[in-house]
């Protein structure tokens, strides 16, 4: 579903690689989660991986497609949420939901029901008239995650979701990130915190100072980590 | 004093970017020589067009002395000076002050407000005299060749120079404070805002040209007289200048002659203006932070029933179609868009019509005119077509397109939107804009010069069809190296030196284009000229469109 393949990213000329020679694949119906302390190269990634970016070395395919070869077509498969969704305050949240709804090409069929369904579940219907500008910023990243559902995108990536957002719509958007999987797509998506990944990841893959340390799941790993210095350590970091 | 200096530097150098400057140096040696290139090039190919000022001053300086009117000369250079510098303070002002975000980190930490206030002034004021410097120096050199004058010529000079950016800089700002605080106080958005600062302005000066008008021949002013006054007494043109801007009175007195008197003028010069800059400073302290702190109040929309909500949803458009709207939509609520790429749409047609209803024109002159113009169709077509291409060059719309979005431009880089809905979408508002300006200025034209169906329909066309380049350059400028980083949507443009490169380009392009086709259709035959043209404009919008939309997914991945 989602391939990356010896993807390396440096930043400017210093000889520090952000990213360093990453491999790994999320399967259809999985949801995967990316972790890694601050600073590891998770949001690299994925910026690479939704073509905000492009790696210096190294292939990533989207549901089979290139996102080198065919970049539009690779930014059909996806719909990305931000760490820190910036959007453009002066539109009203109703504009914004239909300008996504316009440029993902969603029949008009689809639109009214998945959009008021997701509106109701983060509760932010009553304020989709206003601008954006006037929205806190649990509230903006709803937005953004209503609009990032909108076209069911066969690969959901969000970059540490659970920041920001309350425990009610933090246990929603994991919901929602199993049904999405339950329909065979998957979702992918990066955190410090173990916890996290830990209760919702089929597997994970653990990143630190631009490294991929292991891949598995959670039991395979935990069973690595009692005979490796190394990764045990990294287990401290990310579980303080 | 020190924490005056540092909240200064600190604000210059935000607002150009010198931190980022010195660490693309050390990190990022790409980014850093596109930004050394700019800022070699851009006062390089400005050198042209101030060698024309300084020629223009000394002609001018010359033909006054011929008719015995050196002692104008001054203060036609004050008035340049001081005008301007009002014209693009407004702009900065407000920027500084309301646009920008610092404020609202610094309200907070233990600085006072007057000092707050004087820094922000002194950080526009440190532009201000480099702008004032290159036009007023050359002014104050000439005269004191001219004139044969010393040293003591020089040293007063200089304290009027330095008078010169304040007095005109801190009365905009203490009207612009004075009219933020009524209107926030109220409630408003910032667009009614921005609209009274504009009005407040305007109303300062109708006030001074009245004032000028009473104080003059009673009630209209007599051309004839006026020439005669003037070529006849030597200070009569003198008056009239002074009567618009007073203060250009004191610097006269003090610099024509140089006498004792100069240093009492020089002087009273220094204290108004340090009076003005604590009256503002005074005016600031009262309701700036104020303003600040009440005025940021985003109006609500009303809550939306179900229906209405599937009503805005379910309609689909074109990606093209949601570009276009999206673009349009941010131009048009950033007040700072509106102001710097709509509004000339707006003001052109009516300096257009203001000044064609206040010179009286003889009826016999008109008719003279029109039918000199009537006898050759060609350069009047010619000339309109470049009038209309004028508001599709300088508004630069496209040239700003990605970077107005600022950091939001990761949504745009993100979705599936293929580079011709692109191009589409961002172009056609530039278009829409410029056809709102053709069709004002159309109004305002036919009201004294009414132009046949034909001619509109050709010089419409091939006024839209001659910008498509510009237009499209400014598009391939603005994909190549947009300025997204910033924390005040006046930089966006401001800052932007795809505007300014769009801008020359633009000019030289249509002055090339227009000249030799122009010149082809009259002397040789009118459809061949049209012809040329069109080629020529469809050649190059055809080369730009396929350029960018081969580039523009991968260089939005160099966005960052
Ligand atoms: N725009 C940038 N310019 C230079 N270095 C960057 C930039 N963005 C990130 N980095 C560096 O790349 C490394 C990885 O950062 P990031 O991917 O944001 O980490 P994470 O998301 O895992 O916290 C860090 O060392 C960071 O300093
Ligand atoms: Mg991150």
């Amino acid at each position: 579903m989602l391939k990356l393949e010896q993807v390396s990213k440096t930043y400017g000329n210093k000889n520090e690689k952000a990213v360093d020679n990453i491999s790994f694949e999320v399967r259809p119906g999985e949801i995967f989660g990316f972790v890694g302390p601050n600073g590891a190269g998770k949001t690299t990634t994925i910026k690479m991986i939704v073509s905000l970016l492009a790696p210096n070395s190294g292939k990533i395919t989207i549901n089979g497609i290139d996102n080198q070869q065919d970049i539009l077509g690779a930014k059909k498969q996806f719909s990305y949420v931000p760490d820190t969704p910036e959007l453009f305050e002066k539109i009203k949240g109703i504009e914004y939901l239909k300008f996504m709804a316009d440029v993902y090409q969603v029949p008009a069929s689809e639109r009214q029901e998945r959009i008021e369904k997701y509106l109701d579940i983060f509760e932010i219907k009553d304020a989709i008239n206003d601008p954006i500008g006037s929205f806190s910023h649990g509230m903006k990243q709803k937005l953004a995650l209503v609009g990032a559902l909108i076209h069911n995108p066969q690969v959901f990536i969000l970059d540490e979701p659970m920041v920001g957002l309350d425990p009610k719509a933090s246990f929603e958007l994991k919901k929602i990130m199993r049904d999405h999987c339950d329909s065979g797509r998957s979702v992918f998506f990066s955190t410090h915190v173990l916890d996290v990944a830990e209760k919702i990841c089929d597997r994970i893959a653990i990143i630190k100072k631009g490294k991929l340390i292991e891949v598995g799941t959670m039991d395979e790993i935990r069973k690595k980590a009692g005979s490796q210095e190394s990764l045990e350590n990294i287990f401290l970091e990310l579980t303080e | 004093m020190k924490e005056i200096i540092s909240l200064t530097r600190l604000f210059i150098n935000e607002s150009l970017g010198v931190s980022l400057f010195f660490y693309n140096q050390k990190y990022n040696k790409k980014e850093f020589y596109k930004q050394l290139f700019t800022l070699i090039i851009v006062p390089v190919a400005l050198i042209p067009a101030y060698f024309m000022y300084i020629s223009v001053m000394t002609a001018t300086y010359f033909g006054l002395s011929m008719i015995n009117q050196s002692s104008v000369f001054l203060s036609i250079g004050y008035i340049i000076a001081t005008v301007l510098i009002l014209v693009f303070g407004v702009m900065y002002v407000l920027s500084e002050f309301y646009f920008s975000d610092n404020i609202e980190e610094l309200i907070p930490l233990p600085i006072s407000q007057r000092k707050l206030i004087v820094a922000k002034f002194f950080s526009i004021l440190a532009f201000e005299y480099i702008f004032a410097g290159l036009i007023f120096i050359p002014v104050l050199v000439i005269y004191g060749i001219g004139q044969g004058m010393g040293p003591l010529y020089g040293l007063l000079a200089f304290f009027v120079f330095l008078t010169i950016p304040v007095l005109p800089l801190s009365l905009v700002t203490a009207v612009i404070m004075f009219i933020m605080q009524s209107a926030s106080l109220k409630g408003r958005k910032d667009m009614i805002q921005i609209v009274f600062v504009f009005l407040g302005v305007a109303a300062i000066f109708g006030l001074q040209i009245w004032f000028s008008s009473q104080l003059g021949s009673g009630d209209e002013v007599d051309f004839q007289l006026l020439m005669n006054t003037m070529l006849t007494s030597n200070e009569g043109f003198l008056n009239i200048i002074g009567y618009i801007m007073p203060s250009s009175f004191l610097m006269a007195w003090a610099l024509n002659k140089i006498t004792l008197m100069s240093f009492a003028w020089v002087a009273v010069l220094l204290g108004i203006t340090f009076f003005s800059c604590a009256l503002m400073v005074a005016i600031g302290e009262r309701v700036y932070i104020k303003s600040i702190v009440s005025g940021k109040v985003i109006k609500k929309g009303k809550r939306l029933s179900g229906d209405a909500r599937s009503k805005a949803l379910t309609r689909k458009s074109h990606g093209a179609m949601a570009i276009f709207i999206m673009d349009l939509r941010l131009l048009m609520r950033t007040p700072v868009y509106f102001f710097n790429n709509i509004s000339v749409v707006i003001i052109a047609p009516l300096c257009i019509l203001l000044s064609f209803s206040f010179i009286e024109i003889p009826a016999d002159d008109l008719q003279g005119i029109q039918n000199f113009f009537r006898e050759m169709p060609v350069l009047v077509n010619f000339l309109l077509i470049a009038f209309f291409i004028f508001f599709g060059g300088t508004t630069a719309t496209t040239a700003t397109t990605f970077s107005r979005e600022g950091k939001t431009s990761w949504l745009t880089r993100m979705i599936p939107v293929t580079a011709k809905d692109q191009i589409l979408g961002r172009t056609g508002v530039a278009v829409l804009i410029q056809s709102l300006g053709i069709v004002f200025s159309i109004i305002a034209v036919q009201f004294f010069f009414p132009l046949a169906l034909s001619t509109l329909l050709l010089t419409i066309i091939l006024g839209l069809l001659g910008s498509l380049p510009i237009l499209l350059f400014g598009l391939f400028m603005d994909m190549n190296r947009p300025l997204l980083n910033w924390d005040n949507p006046q930089k966006a443009i401001k800052n932007n030196m795809n505007v300014v490169i769009t801008l020359f380009v633009g000019m030289a392009y249509t002055g090339l284009l227009i000249g030799i086709s122009g010149l082809l259709g009259y002397f040789v035959n009118a459809l061949l000229g049209y012809g040329l043209f069109t080629v020529i404009s469809l050649g190059f919008s055809v080369v730009f469109y396929q350029v960018i939309s081969k580039r523009l997914e991968v260089e939005m991945l160099n966005f960052e």
